[in-house]
């Protein structure tokens, strides 16, 4: 997706179970969902 | 007829930044109106309890450090509610224009503040006015003139093409449901050359499509 949108030198970060210990832990589980970081960079400069 | 998916509480349907992105068929002004009320909660009621964490155990669980938070107002950190650290990809230099999607009560937006500095500029965009109301009040406590606050969509930011030399963004895109959306608007704020460290949710088990068009699921 965000190379569609332009972006180059697209990283991502370490997940992190955000949603550990939260009333709805074992939902995010059956998903398996993380939060995590995203850099990227738009061309030229 | 109910299945766990189908279950999937909000902030977990179609966050899935990386992978796949179709739209959903919910109602974008609804869609709206309720997470604007969900929010508008976390920013007066903080204290209240929601099925994500918030405030300072979330903060330090994204390893925000002691000295990120010294000196931010309380009102700031409470209301919290992100996903991840943008910082983590490097502390923002002196003189920058920093654009905050999603900027909430200002905790990330006053720490960018102080990164870029008098010479620097943040401007933080929120949709929802609590929100924005809050944040103001934190960078007039901490005597922030170079932070200011804007109503506004992820889709269509208030914000001049080609202006901003970072976009930080924290647990905010996955609660838009044309994902390419508000990425097209970063790229349009972006000068050349400038960057984006966001923070958001990806989800390794597609969510159902009928799931993604339930928005009592989103928002719930």
């Amino acid at each position: 997706m965000l190379d569609n949108a332009g972006f180059v030198d697209v990283r991502m970060g370490e997940q992190v179970d955000v949603f550990s210990g939260s009333v709805h832990e074992s939902s995010a589980k059956n998903f398996e969902t993380f939060g995590l970081t995203i850099f990227g960079r738009k061309p030229g400069g | 007829m109910c299945n766990a998916h189908v279950r999937a509480p909000n902030r977990i349907l179609e966050m899935t930044m990386v992978t796949n992105v179709s739209p959903s068929a919910v109602d974008i002004e609804q869609l709206r109106d309720n997470v604007k009320s969900k929010y508008s909660d976390v920013a007066t009621n903080p204290e209240e309890g929601f099925h994500f964490h918030t405030g300072r155990p979330l903060a330090a669980m994204l390893s925000y450090t002691a000295e990120d938070l010294e000196g931010l107002p309380e009102s700031a950190i409470e209301s919290f509610a992100g996903t991840g650290n943008p910082f983590s990809w490097g502390r923002l230099r002196p003189g920058e224009v920093v654009v905050d999607i999603g900027s909430g009560a200002g905790f990330d937006s006053l720490q960018a503040a102080r990164h870029v500095g008098p010479g620097g500029r943040v401007i933080g965009v929120d949709m929802t006015q609590a929100m924005v109301d809050k944040a103001i009040e934190g960078a007039k406590d901490m005597g922030l003139a170079n932070a200011e606050f804007r109503l506004g969509y992820a889709e269509a930011l208030p914000v001049e093409d080609g202006s901003a030399d970072v976009v930080i963004s924290n647990g905010v895109i996955n609660l838009t449901p044309d994902k390419m959306s508000p990425m097209k608007e970063i790229y349009r704020v972006l000068k050349p050359g400038g960057r984006i460290q966001i923070a958001d949710i990806v989800v390794h088990i597609e969510v159902p499509q009928e799931a993604k068009d339930d928005i009592d699921l989103w928002s719930g």
